[in-house]
């Protein structure tokens, strides 16, 4: 074949073609697999009940409704969401550091635009919604600037977002002057406050963000192309997708909902600090790589990396409940990522040898 | 005489020979890719292996580096040091040849001494670099090879010509006596071609033995002194340049008889009427430039033929397919189908009626971890929708089974599409290219690296196409593909050069992507602007009358 690129005839090309004959006959008879991609989904169920076992055996507290609802479930909440976010970038092959930061920008511009001069603010009396809109409007517009450097120019993704993140962060305590923010209106604090069936408006959100997301990249045509995009950028493009313009959305969506994650962490704490997030980045590709998302981008699911979170979020709570002292719970928390990490290698090596 | 005289004499003199092979047999499964080959160099002497695809070339130059183990033969390679084989072994040490391949393999951040020394770094006592010795030795090879200046330059900077001269130097750190190079011009221009060949002529006066492998024929006689012609895994003719043309290379290529092109007169019937120019057109390619491979190609193609369209590596036919398909821009000219123009964008290219098979589907083609229905739909993805705007999966799996059965895909739709096998992924492909019901399918490659079966089955959807009145644009340079085609345009250095109809003998076309035409006078390869008119002039002819073209 004296195809443009390719060497004529190479070297693999006469052995192939025998054996391609074989492997035609064994794909042909194989039993559906629907069931076993919703199995590869769930696959950190087992985990999931496996930690609360531990859990019980280790306190008394862990395994009660009051502590699995409005501690684990309330303090995973953010998490989640941000999980959500940074999972659609890394399926559509991408990569945002910078997420974290609007968990501390976008409360921090909202409350500077509504605090009074001598309350450390603007001293421009913004009404808290406008505030909130307009904080809003600049994640959109760092989300854009994102997407348009990485998807347009090509630029790396890890340094630019990297770059960004030590850039909103650096904005965000030149706002706040170091200053922490504890006077907030109401409707900054409503999204941590407010319970809805017994249960923190926190979780019901996460849940809807969960759910939304989770349809929409499994049912959507353009949840779909985002999945086509980080599976095969050529072959996606070759399909007629508009593979650049589909990495700026997914910067755009993500930027949006790290910033409502922000104001769901400055609802829960109830004060606005530059350093709210810090370091939350780290969890947040853990949760997601924990929970099936491939960091190659095309694959992994929505659910499985909720999953992920909710693992997370019971070891963590686990390890404050137990009798580890303080200043060693992050050390653990490290070696138990590194162990659920492995193991999920372990699993995934299972699956695809099963085929 | 006989073809094939050399082979025949009686064992030469060892002393004189850098490379024996001798009966080499080797099989694969039931495919037989040498019969029997024999291969005897002299040292110094610049050797031409040439054969079509599938004669054997590749197995018998795997046989040569010792990446092939073959069933029966002998093979002796002289090393390195200058020793020779005396008994006859089977297999031959690797590293004996230096072996400089098509593709590039040079780290592009890294400078070009590195790049040769990149194997095996010279040491200091303590293990480190010795960065002295290593500029040292790249820039004594380099210096050899007339491009000491490049010694320091980042290979991600190097000219096309410059690169290959690297990836020469790279090959023969080692100091083997004989260098092969497989299709070394391509990529390169015409004085870059030279400046290589020049290079080549010092090297052998300097006593290494080349063993060229190239489609450009005309090349080989530029820088060969003999030639050696595979053909079924055998070798049928081995004689020095001075003794050959290009006409007789092609004959004993194909090993087509004169009687070969008896049958083509009710082929081409049918095939005639089918690409009569009197239909209208659906496809107009127009004066299509793109920078560097393609200038001014036109040509019209009607509803209901399959069109084929060819070229050697690098002549511009598979930019042509691209610009159709609107995943390239073309720097002048344009594209129309039913008479609405294409925007360079593959979007833009499907709304106008273009499905499109890309070059290579492990590159463009499928996404790997996505189901086989997901990707058979994935460029009507938007289409296929719900009131409510999520996907109609009945929808979509009605509209993949009437596909599957078109294309005789044999996998289950929710399977995921890298677990199939070539055939069934390209079959997946073809499916995707026709999910959103093009005018126009054009194909570049369609049958690579599938399996016979599948091949078959292959033409068989795609004649469907033809007669349910279809444009087929069939871009390859496969024999089988084109032989499907009604007419097949071939394409010479950018240029569209010449045009045949189906019921050719294989020869003519042999000839037609050098760039040489059978039956017409030489001055005719000048003038290849007005495509149209040279080809109505042409009328086919007996292939012995082109022995007087020479």
């Amino acid at each position: 074949m004296m195809s443009a690129e390719h060497t004529p005839e190479t070297m693999i090309s006469v052995p192939d073609a025998p054996n391609s004959g074989t492997r035609d006959g064994s794909a042909s008879d194989r039993a559906p697999r629907k069931r076993r991609s919703w199995a590869r989904e769930l696959s950190l169920l087992p985990a999931i009940v496996f930690v609360g076992i531990i859990g019980f055996a280790l306190s008394a507290n862990f395994l009660t409704v009051n502590n699995l609802l409005n501690n684990v479930l309330v303090t995973s909440s953010v998490l989640a969401v941000l999980v959500v976010a940074e999972s659609v970038i890394l399926i559509s092959g991408n990569f945002d550091l910078s997420l974290e930061a609007h968990v501390s920008l976008a409360p921090m511009i909202a409350i500077w635009l509504v605090t009074s001069q001598v309350g450390g603010g603007s001293g421009w009396g913004w009404s808290p919604w406008a505030a909130i809109i307009a904080s809003v409007v600049a994640a959109v517009a760092v989300g854009l600037l994102n997407g348009l450097l990485v998807g347009k120019l090509g630029l790396n993704a890890f340094i630019v977002t990297l770059a960004m993140l030590i850039l909103l962060q650096g904005v965000t305590t030149g706002i706040s002057g170091g200053a922490t923010y504890a006077e907030l209106p109401e409707s900054f604090v409503v999204l941590g406050s407010a319970r809805f069936l017994g249960l923190s408006v926190q979780v019901w959100i996460a849940l809807l963000v969960i759910a939304g997301a989770a349809v929409f990249m499994t049912r959507f045509p353009l949840g779909r192309k985002i999945y086509a995009t980080g599976g095969n950028i050529q072959a996606a493009a070759a399909a007629g997708i508009r593979t650049k313009r589909l990495t700026v959305g997914v910067f755009v969506a993500g930027a949006l909902l790290a910033a409502l994650a922000g104001f769901m962490l400055t609802g829960r704490i109830a004060s606005v600090t530059a350093t709210q997030g810090d370091g939350i980045i780290f969890t947040v590709f853990a949760a997601s790589v924990i929970g099936g998302i491939s960091l190659d981008g095309g694959r992994g699911s929505i659910v499985g990396s909720a999953l992920g979170v909710l693992l997370l979020g019971m070891i963590q709570n686990i390890l404050t409940l137990s009798n580890i002292p303080s200043f060693w719970i992050n050390a653990s928390y490290g070696l138990i990522i590194l162990a659920a990490l492995v193991l999920n290698y372990g699993t995934s090596l299972r699956t695809r040898s099963t085929r | 005489m006989p073809a094939g005289q050399d082979a025949t004499v009686p064992a030469v003199d060892d002393a004189e020979h850098s490379i024996s092979a001798v009966g080499i047999q080797k099989t694969y499964g039931s495919a037989r890719a040498l019969d029997g080959a024999n291969l005897r160099v002299r040292s110094g002497e610049s050797r031409a292996l040439l054969g079509r695809n599938g004669a054997g070339k590749s197995t018998l130059i795997g046989v040569l580096t010792g990446l092939v183990q073959p069933d029966e033969g002998t093979v002796r390679i002289r090393r390195a040091d200058g020793s020779f084989p005396a008994g006859a072994t089977t297999g031959a040490a690797t590293g004996a040849i230096a072996c400089v391949y098509q593709r590039s393999t040079l780290v592009d951040s890294l400078s070009a001494a590195e790049n040769i020394s990149l194997r095996a770094h010279p040491r200091t006592r303590w293990g480190a670099v010795d960065w002295k010795r290593l500029r040292h030795t790249g820039g004594d090879l380099l210096e050899q090879w007339g491009f000491a200046q490049l010694r320091d330059r980042e290979a991600g900077t190097l000219e096309p010509l410059e690169r290959k001269v690297v990836e020469v130097c790279r090959a023969m750190v080692t100091e083997p006596r004989i260098l092969l190079l497989d299709e070394p011009t391509a990529g390169l221009d015409e004085g870059a071609t030279q400046q290589l060949f020049s290079q080549i002529e010092a090297a052998k006066a300097r006593g290494v033995t080349i063993l060229y492998v190239s489609h450009h024929l005309a090349e080989v006689f530029e820088i060969c002194d003999t030639v050696t012609i595979l053909r079924d895994g055998r070798d049928v003719l081995t004689k020095p340049t001075s003794e050959l043309s290009i006409e007789s290379i092609v004959t004993a290529m194909s090993g087509t008889s004169p009687a070969a092109g008896a049958d083509r007169g009710d082929v081409s019937t049918a095939a005639r009427t089918r690409v009569d120019p009197a239909k209208p057109a659906v496809l107009q390619v127009r004066d299509v430039c793109v920078d560097g491979r393609v200038s001014g190609v036109s040509f019209d193609a009607p509803a209901g033929a399959a069109v084929g369209l060819t070229g050697l590596n690098g002549a511009g036919h598979v930019q042509i397919g691209q610009v159709i398909a609107g995943q390239i821009s073309a720097a002048r000219g344009h594209v129309a189908v039913k008479g609405r123009r294409v925007q360079a964008q593959v979007a833009d290219a499907i709304r106008a009626g273009v499905g499109f098979v890309p070059e290579d589907r492990h590159v463009d083609g499928f996404v790997p971890g996505m189901t086989v229905v997901e990707n058979a739909t994935l460029s009507i993805l938007g289409e296929l929708i719900t009131p409510v705007g999520t996907i109609d999966t009945r929808r979509r799996a009605s509209h993949y089974a009437r596909q599957a059965t078109a294309w005789m895909i044999k996998a289950q739709p929710s399977q995921n599409a890298e677990e199939l096998s070539g055939g069934n992924q390209q079959k997946v492909v073809l499916a995707r290219a026709l999910a959103s019901d093009p005018d126009v399918l054009v194909a570049i490659n369609p049958t690579a690296g599938v399996d016979v079966t599948a091949k078959d089955s292959i033409y068989t959807s795609l004649a469907e196409l033809r007669d349910a009145g279809k444009t087929l644009l069939i871009v390859s340079t496969d024999d089988d593909d084109l032989a499907f085609c009604d007419q097949v345009l071939v394409m010479v250095k950018g240029r569209l050069d010449s045009r045949i109809d189906a019921g050719y003998d294989e020869d003519e076309l042999i000839a037609a992507v050098q760039g040489v035409h059978r039956n017409t006078p030489a001055a005719a390869n000048q003038d290849n602007n007005s495509v149209t008119g040279a080809f109505e002039a042409r009328t086919p002819s007996h292939p012995l009358s082109s022995e007087e073209t020479t």
